[in-house]
């Protein structure tokens, strides 16, 4: 068992486990601490594809590492986007919940929001 | 060299499409306040015209523009392409963008005496981050780029859905957000594996080097399962009703017309593209009965909505069902396949311009009337005849009856499904065609019949007549002529003859 | 085909669509509707031309539909055209019905016209639209239970009929790969297409729901009934002529095929009788003549069926004038019952025995064009069986015709006020016109003086002096049957209609349930499961 398989199976764990998360977990935060698991786990196998994509003289294969980086800034960019909107609903109306039958306004006789 | 990877003759148009609307959201972004507006309504045009420019070297060549970003060739530099079906999305692109900038004037204007409003201000530049995105996805040539622009796109649409700031917005948006992420993470996942097995991300060299193996099962899989989650099919449509059915009139046109073509537009990428020659009837099946699911289900459940805007969105997941009736039509280089590649492009074109008419119509009458309730509507033709029109041709189209691109789709899909024996899909093409006449005719009966209704606006001529524009437009795609069957297949691998 | 009939053949289509194009303009809106009349002319005279020349075609250029003209097509094109003439200039002499009904009007007629010329599949299936889809604004806008219900029976099956048809053309189209677009083409490989059984089938199916054929004729009575008299008129003439110029385009008569044909026939046969059988049972005479129309439609369907099964090519031409008789007969019947109930007098002397022999004319009163319907239908009814089952029919037909007769002034109320005073005042005029305008007619299908022979004569005339008899006879014996409501079988289809939306609360909850998070979620990841099984497993 190498470093790099470990860290490869570390990397799938961390997907599963996030999957999980987002899944079952109702709050939006906690999904949103899921993602960015996920994401980790995303970006560990990508790590290990540079370790096995290296070329003759390299340790590591840039090219997935640019795409790492990308990818950090990218989730960066959805968490800030995630906590904006749940601050903002938190701001105006005073609970954050993402069940649609508790938004159903008592008029809207639909059952969808 | 392989194909596709020097820049050709015309390439440089590829990256000037890409640079007007980034360039668009810098200016709006320094000029700030009602400069925002003034850009982008100055944008469009040029944007059109870039569009038009690029399909008609495209259909002069008669085989894909490339331009090597940076003058390095895959696999070590990346590449943008515009092929036949790049090309007619760009336009489309172009036009229904336009249109929303347009109609979304009399929303989004900055007042006289302010100097700049947040909302004014977010929604010009998100609706152009918007345009931004859906460029670079249907011109981006390799894996990695598309997943930003995908991630453009996404990011910029779920802002536009909860503008107005109400509590219902934003969880929809919230909801739309976190589902989109679990998504992309999926597509990068995917990703990652390629890169793993091939160590190249560019389109075609993919094509060239992927085969039938686990990873590239296993990568594909999960590729096109976040896409399915962000194209909302059937079962994860679990975002969309209430996102785009709360959003601005204007927002939801972009949303429900092109937004979600945006990630249709990459699973196609992916299996007709890069893995065009894989046996992929099984994968084909499953998504063309995910598709008939969600006609079905979308159409029932649009015929018991209350709200006019729940009732379209319902509607929009009904018509991307059909969307992915493409697969089992047209996968495979079998005669039958130009016939179900066509349906699934004139599908596209059909419904992102009636859809997108459809919206503004009944944003024109939410604010006309003051709600949109279609128990409330006796009468309301008489006191909106044109929007009513709009609205009943967008209608026509969705039922599929002549004249009109959604006819053109439903008549070359029934061909394919008959031509390839497989007569199973028409069934759903067919049943969704009933349901879709049921749900029209639950707006429009009550609208013509006696009654009087009283304004609580006139509605504005301009903003009606853009939506009557865009609805015929979708009319009179069902007139394309032969040439244009021809135009969508370049650069297609295992394009084979065209349509009868 | 000459310049001159080329250039009326495009104005048939041209003439209306430019009037629909003036009604967009809110100003001119009252005269175009006003100046409806005008626009069969072109497809009036083009088939008036052009009722014994070859087949012919015209190709428009930016559209891609071809129009085409036989003599079938030319025959109902003149008559149906000619309706629509007198209807039209009679509903907008004395007064100005809403927009809503002007428009739906003329686009009904667009497509009634377009019908009869549209040489390719795409033109065909958009005139079959426009002739089904806009009547429901004929009838169905008002506020009134019954024509909502009648409005909303009628679009269901027009739209099931339509979806039926163009899963029969696309299966039409796929067999026939080389053909192009034209359907005399593409019919012409029919027979050989591998899927030459399914597609008769379907297209029997939807001409059949177009025709009010058993089990698809209860919306007839229903839309009849609920339609005002000059709608009923025009959509009891021509617009159910689009079902059997559908069956003229489509079948492919020339080469003998007996499974599809012995169907027809069959269920033409059983149409004939249950029409008569329903219609003896009204009261209404709006709603006798719907029946009688699904009779009469039965035997057409009948005579179709039994040409198919013999191969029999010229039946085109014999069974388009049995239908442009029914045309002529049927809109006038029902003008008759407008002026009559306007009238308000009793019937007697020669005004019963106009009417009378206009109604019996359907049944083969000789004299009549009935007759010479019938004289042209004969042979396609040439076997035993066939033969008897005809003549039964005309029993039949001449008995529903003159228990009508008895019960014509039983009218409903709104008859008198919906009929325009130019068709009260000329109303001998227009029954007379629909006797002896097939005796000019007949040249194009036979020779008239066989008709007059009296072998003919005594055909015609015994049949209609039988069912005469048998209304008589139910008088005397004071039979009466018990009256079903108009529509019969609909409360089948409606009751399956329910069930059907007891299904809706139940999906939307179950819709509410998979929008749940941790649903949707496991759904996301059994999709993922679902691909790649499908794929691994096809190695």
């Amino acid at each position: 068992m190498t470093p790099a398989v470990l860290a490869a199976l570390v990397g799938a764990a961390l997907v599963g486990l996030g999957l999980y998360g987002l899944i079952v977990h109702p709050h939006p935060l906690r999904k949103l601490l899921a993602f960015n698991l996920v994401g980790s786990g995303a970006f560990l196998v990508f790590g290990m594809v540079a370790r096995r994509g290296a070329a003759a003289g390299l340790a590591f294969d840039p090219v997935p590492q640019a795409m790492v980086i990308t990818g950090i800034v990218v989730a960066f960019a959805a968490s800030a986007l995630a906590v904006a909107l749940v601050l903002r609903l938190f701001a105006t109306s005073g609970r954050v919940d993402l069940d649609p039958r508790v938004w159903t306004r008592p008029d809207d006789d639909s059952s969808t929001s | 060299m392989i194909d596709g990877a020097e820049t050709t003759q015309g390439g440089d148009l590829l990256v000037l499409a890409v640079l007007l609307p980034v360039a668009g959201i810098i200016f709006s972004f320094v000029l700030g306040g009602r400069y925002a507006e003034r850009v982008s309504i100055c944008l469009a045009p040029l944007g059109l015209v870039l569009a038009c420019a690029v399909a008609a070297a495209v259909a002069h060549a008669g085989k894909p523009l490339a331009y090597a970003i940076g003058g390095l060739p895959p696999p070590l530099g990346i590449a943008l392409r515009a092929d036949g079906i790049s090309a007619t999305m760009l336009v489309a692109v172009a036009i229904i963008v336009s249109a929303a900038f347009l109609y979304a004037r009399a929303k989004f204007d900055t007042p006289e005496r302010i100097k700049e409003t947040r909302s004014a201000l977010t929604f010009w530049i998100l609706l152009q981050a918007v345009w931004a995105g859906l460029t670079i996805i249907v011109l981006g040539g390799d894996l990695f780029s598309l997943y930003v622009a995908l991630e453009v796109m996404t990011f910029a649409a779920v802002p536009l859905v909860c503008i107005d700031g109400r509590p219902e917005t934003l969880v929809a948006a919230l909801r739309y957000l976190l589902f989109a992420l679990v998504g992309s993470i999926c597509y990068l996942l995917g990703v990652a594996l390629f890169y793993g097995s091939y160590g190249t991300l560019d389109i075609a060299l993919l094509a060239q080097k992927a085969g039938p193996n686990l990873v590239v099962w296993v990568a594909a899989s999960l590729m096109t399962a976040g896409l399915l989650a962000k194209t909302a099919l059937f079962p994860l449509h679990l975002w969309l009703p209430p996102a785009h059915a709360n959003a601005p009139a204007a927002a939801s046109a972009v949303l429900s017309g092109l937004v979600v073509k945006g990630s249709f537009f990459l699973t196609l990428r992916i299996w007709f593209f890069i893995l065009p020659t894989l046996p992929a009837v099984g994968p084909s099946t499953v998504l063309g009965l995910l598709g008939s699911a969600a006609i079905l289900v979308g159409s029932a459940l649009a015929l018991r909505q209350p709200r006019l805007k729940l009732l379209i969105a319902y509607s929009t997941v009904a018509q991307i069902g059909y969307l992915f009736l493409v697969f089992p039509l047209a996968t495979g280089a079998h005669v039958w396949s130009t016939i179900g590649w066509s349906a699934g492009v004139m599908q596209v074109l059909a419904h992102a311009f009636a859809k997108a008419a459809m919206f503004f119509s009944a944003g024109l009458l939410a604010e006309s009337l003051g709600h949109d309730q279609i128990g409330r509507l006796k009468g309301a033709a008489r006191a909106l005849p044109l929007t009513f029109v709009t609205l009943g041709l967008g209608g026509l189209s969705l039922m599929g009856l002549p004249p009109s691109g959604g006819f053109s789709a439903k008549w070359l899909m029934l061909r394919a499904s008959v031509a390839s024996g497989q007569w199973i899909w028409s069934a759903p093409v067919l049943v969704g065609g009933l349901l879709a006449a049921g749900y029209v005719y639950r707006i429009l009966t009550p609208a013509l019949g006696d009654g009087e209704i009283t304004l609580k606006s006139p509605p504005q001529r301009g903003r009606e007549v853009i939506a009557l524009a865009l609805v015929l437009i979708a009319l009179a795609l069902g007139f394309m002529p032969p040439g244009f069957f021809d135009f969508i297949e370049i650069g297609r691998p295992l394009a084979a003859g065209r349509p009868a | 085909m000459n310049a001159l009939s080329s250039a009326l053949l495009v104005a048939t289509l041209a003439a209306p669509l430019a009037l629909l194009a003036a009604c967009c303009i809110a100003r001119w809106r009252t005269s175009a509707l006003a100046l409806q009349w005008l626009a069969p002319i072109p497809g009036f005279c083009v088939g008036v031309l052009n009722l014994t020349a070859a087949p012919s075609s015209v190709d428009l250029p930016v559209l891609g539909f071809t129009l085409r003209l036989d003599p079938p097509g030319a025959l109902l094109l003149a008559v149906a055209a000619l309706l629509w003439i007198v209807a039209s200039a009679a509903v907008w002499r004395d007064r100005s019905p809403d927009a809503r009904f002007g428009v739906s009007w003329l686009l009904t007629m667009t497509g009634s016209l377009g019908v009869f010329v549209a040489g390719d599949l795409v033109s065909f299936y958009l005139s079959y639209a426009l002739v089904s889809i806009p009547a429901y604004g004929l009838f169905a806008l008002a506020d009134d239970a019954a024509r909502k219900r009648a409005g909303a029976i009628y679009m269901a099956f027009a739209i099931f009929g339509e979806a039926v048809l163009l899963l029969a053309f696309a299966a039409l189209a796929a067999g026939a790969p080389q053909a192009g677009a034209r359907i005399a083409d593409i019919v012409a490989a029919l027979p050989d297409s591998p899927w030459r059984d399914a597609t008769l089938a379907l297209l029997i199916a939807g001409f059949g729901m177009k025709l009010g054929m058993v089990p698809f004729n209860g919306w007839m009575p229903l839309n009849y009934t609920a339609a005002p008299i000059p709608a009923a008129a025009v959509l009891s003439g021509a617009g159910i002529k689009a079902g059997v110029i559908g069956l003229i385009r489509f079948l492919p008569l020339g080469t003998p095929i007996e499974a599809a044909g012995d169907a027809l026939a069959v269920l033409g046969f059983v149409s004939a009788f249950v029409g008569v059988a329903l219609g003896l049972t009204q009261r209404n005479p709006k709603s006798i003549l719907a029946y009688s129309s699904i009779s009469q439609m039965g035997v057409i369907a009948a005579a179709f069926g039994l040409a198919l099964a013999g191969g029999a090519h010229a039946a085109a031409q014999d069974l388009a004038f049995y239908g442009a008789n029914h045309l002529l007969v049927k809109s006038a019947l029902f003008l008759v019952i407008g002026a009559l109930a306007a009238k308000g007098t009793r019937l007697r002397g020669w005004p019963l025995a106009l009417v009378g022999a206009l109604a019996l004319s359907l049944a083969g009163v000789p004299f009549t064009g009935g007759a010479l319907a019938k004289l042209a239908a004969k042979p396609q009814f040439a076997g035993a069986w066939a033969s008897g089952l005809a003549t039964l029919s005309s029993i039949g037909s001449a008995w529903l015709m003159t228990h009508f007769l008895a019960h014509l002034d039983n009218s409903p109320r709104e008859a008198a006020a919906e009929t325009p005073p130019a068709i009260v005042a000329i109303w001998p005029a227009l029954a007379l016109g629909a006797i002896l305008l097939p005796w000019l007619l007949y040249s194009a299908v036979d020779d008239v003086a066989k008709a007059l022979q009296p072998a003919a004569l005594w055909d015609g005339l015994w049949p209609v002096v039988l069912g005469a008899g048998l209304v008589l006879a139910q008088r005397r014996l004071d039979w009466r049957l018990r009256e079903i409501p108009v529509g019969d079988g609909i409360v089948v289809y409606e009751a399956a209609f329910k069930r059907l939306m007891t299904l809706g609360p139940g999906l939307e909850a179950a819709d509410a349930r998979l929008r749940q998070w941790p649903t949707a979620g496991v759904l996301f990841l059994l999709t993922i499961l679902a691909l790649l099984g499908a794929g691994l497993s096809a190695r």
